[in-house]
């Protein structure tokens, strides 16, 4: 299931990051170079600032010092409607609008961004959500109808809406059934494969790492080491080294031999 | 990389080709899908059964794949497609689509006789739940008072400075407006029969008869009931009420009384003080439009009210301070799922606790005229 790299121009670049909440430094200038099509995971202990990083790369969090850019362009700069084709989030809890249906969650952004037809976009919704697997008639639910997997999954539709270029997805596969889970793992890399998506997950869950990620982006101290598995689980780095190496990861390495 | 390319270059669609053999040029995205389906509709009503040519497009996305799946289906045979466009479109036609199905629809008529239903039922189901809850708030609340260590001093004295201290300068301040605006209308009115001195007694009688209860009955329903909701609510949504019953700690006990006990002693404290503050303001008035020096004004109020009228204001308050307290716990701890819900339940508390000070004074005010006081 693990996709070739595809090394193209770095799409999105971060220069010098560097985050601080309150004394404690949580990013002490990350440099972090992302390729058009690749998929790129983002790892760390609790509390090393893996979300925030990803909030920092998707704009929504501006940093202390350093600058992200995209195609070049600093994600500042960019107005509404660029960032809205270019960027797709999946939330943690999915950040599903709570008033509306599953499938005019999927719309919504179609409906403000698009000149499409009604019937269209419903047609478009309808794929979208076969897209990530869910049934037809869980359009019409509202998100506290939904289960967790569910949610996660309407999330990932809603992320798609726009057929963005960078889909950013926090935590995709957490509180899910390990079937389930391995469902998003698949889907991430088929979408990958297919539309030339590139994808950074933030991740805690080990498969979706080492099955899915052409590189992985490890925070630790403050620091952040990029490279593929393989050479990350070579370092000498002492978190990484146990990271890697501890038994859930020897469980998943020798899963997805098997 | 077709996807970098197209978001480069311009983001156009052209039909070109003669009646039988189409193409397509440019690119087919979310953007430009209006405009091809535009452009291709008159073409192929004509000529349902022809060839299309995507071998030129520079991008496609999902929306568009969808289309040109679409396309295949009603016989329009798709030539010259691109590797990478290859696997889209196997990805989009290969799924399983169904239409999105249509929320039943009713009927005006049916719904005005369902809503009307649904809220008769709700409105007999809310008098059930706040009638049991008054019961057993007064019950927990009872028993506190007779077992000492069920009381929590620490929790009750917080509730009372949030409740209470926090609360004088806007309770003070209303109620210095409201006998500045009780004075002004009646100063106009009296005028008119030379009797504006007794200005003054209106003033006084009814801040400390009605106004003064319940303008603070009012505030603090609208700042103290609604925290209890949403303060209670989230605890609810966030599971820290059931936490709190497998450690074998009755939520009743721990939330509910010392709230209900903190706003029983702080409303009629509010109530005196602004019972206090529009005095003040009727002195005010009484200056700027009477022209009655502050000491000669509370002579003049000190005739006008009897010991009776504080009393009848400041009995109220600790009933309705009961009714706010136990409305705003109530709509808590019916916080049902995730935290959406807590909005709702605020706003339905405070509308109740309101609507219950009003209907209670005014039962007051019916107990109050027959007892003769």
């Amino acid at each position: 299931m693990r996709a070739k790299a595809t090394r193209g121009k770095p799409i999105l670049s971060a220069r010098g990051i560097v985050n601080r909440f309150g004394a404690q430094q949580v990013h002490d200038h990350i440099d972090l170079d992302i390729a058009d099509g690749e998929i790129i995971g983002i790892a760390g202990g609790s509390g090393s600032g893996k979300s925030v990083l990803l909030r920092t790369l998707a704009g929504l969090h501006r940093p202390n010092s350093g600058a992200v850019t995209i195609d070049g362009k600093p994600v500042d700069s960019l107005d509404a409607a660029q960032k809205a084709s270019l960027f797709g989030v999946l939330f943690q809890q999915g950040a599903l609008f709570s008033s509306l249906s599953v499938a005019n969650n999927i719309m919504l952004p179609m409906r403000e961004h698009t000149k499409l037809p009604a019937d269209v976009q419903e047609h478009v919704a309808a794929m979208k959500l076969a897209l990530v697997g869910m049934p037809a008639d869980s359009g019409i639910k509202l998100p506290s109808e939904l289960s967790g997997g569910m949610v996660k999954r309407a999330a990932l539709a809603r992320a798609l809406a726009l057929d963005p270029r960078i889909l950013f997805l926090d935590e995709p596969t957490s509180d899910l059934d390990s079937l389930t889970a391995s469902g998003i793992d698949s889907l991430i890399v088929q979408l990958n494969a297919s539309l030339g998506l590139t994808v950074i997950i933030v991740s805690h869950d080990l498969t979706t790492l080492f099955s899915v990620c052409h590189r992985v982006a490890v925070l630790a101290d403050r620091k952040i080491t990029v490279d593929t598995l393989p050479a990350l689980r070579r370092s000498e780095q002492p978190w990484i080294h146990e990271f890697l190496h501890g038994p859930r990861a020897e469980a998943a390495l020798a899963a997805r031999k098997m | 990389m077709t996807r970098a390319s197209s978001q480069a270059a311009s983001s156009d669609i052209a039909v070109t080709g003669d009646d039988d053999r189409l193409a397509l040029e440019g690119v087919l995205d979310i953007r430009t899908l209006a405009d091809a389906q535009r452009a291709l509709r008159p073409r192929l009503e004509r000529h349902p059964k022809r060839s299309l040519d995507i071998g030129n497009l520079r991008g496609l996305d999902t929306p568009g794949a969808l289309f040109l799946c679409g396309l295949r289906e009603r016989g329009v045979q798709l030539t010259g497609t691109l590797a990478e466009h290859q696997s889209l479109l196997d990805l989009v036609c290969g799924l399983d689509l169904k239409p999105l199905p249509k929320a039943a629809s009713v009927p005006r008529w049916r719904e005005l006789v369902i809503q009307l239903g649904k809220g008769a039922d709700d409105a007999w189901h809310d008098m059930h739940d706040i009638i049991t809850f008054v019961g057993r708030a007064a019950n927990a609340t009872g028993l506190a008072l007779i077992k000492p260590h069920l009381l929590r001093p620490a929790s009750i004295s917080r509730q009372v400075s949030e409740t209470g201290i926090n609360a004088l300068p806007i309770v003070g301040l209303m109620a210095v407006m409201i006998s500045v605006v009780i004075g002004y209308q009646g100063v106009a009115q009296l005028r008119q029969y030379g009797g504006e001195e007794f200005t003054i007694d209106l003033v006084a009688v009814s801040m400390l008869r009605e106004m003064g209860v319940l303008i603070t009955a009012i505030m603090v329903a609208g700042r103290s009931g609604s925290a209890f909701t949403a303060e209670i609510g989230v605890m609810k949504a966030r599971q820290e009420i059931d936490a709190l019953e497998v450690m074998g700690l009755a939520p009743l006990h721990m939330l509910v009384v010392p709230r209900l006990i903190a706003l029983v002693i702080t409303l009629p404290l509010l109530t005196f003080f602004a019972d206090v503050m529009g005095i003040i303001g009727g002195a005010m008035i009484s200056q700027w439009l009477l022209h009655v020096a502050p000491l000669q004004y509370l002579d003049r109020v000190h005739h006008a009210v009897d010991t009776s009228d504080l009393f009848v204001g400041l009995v109220k308050a600790p009933v309705f301070a009961f009714f706010i307290a136990t409305i705003g716990c109530m709509h808590g701890l019916r916080v049902k799922g995730s935290a959406e819900n807590v909005g709702r339940e605020t706003t339905r508390a405070v509308v109740k606790a309101i609507f219950l000070v009003i209907v209670l004074d005014a039962l007051f005010s019916v107990f109050f005229e027959r007892v003769g006081l």
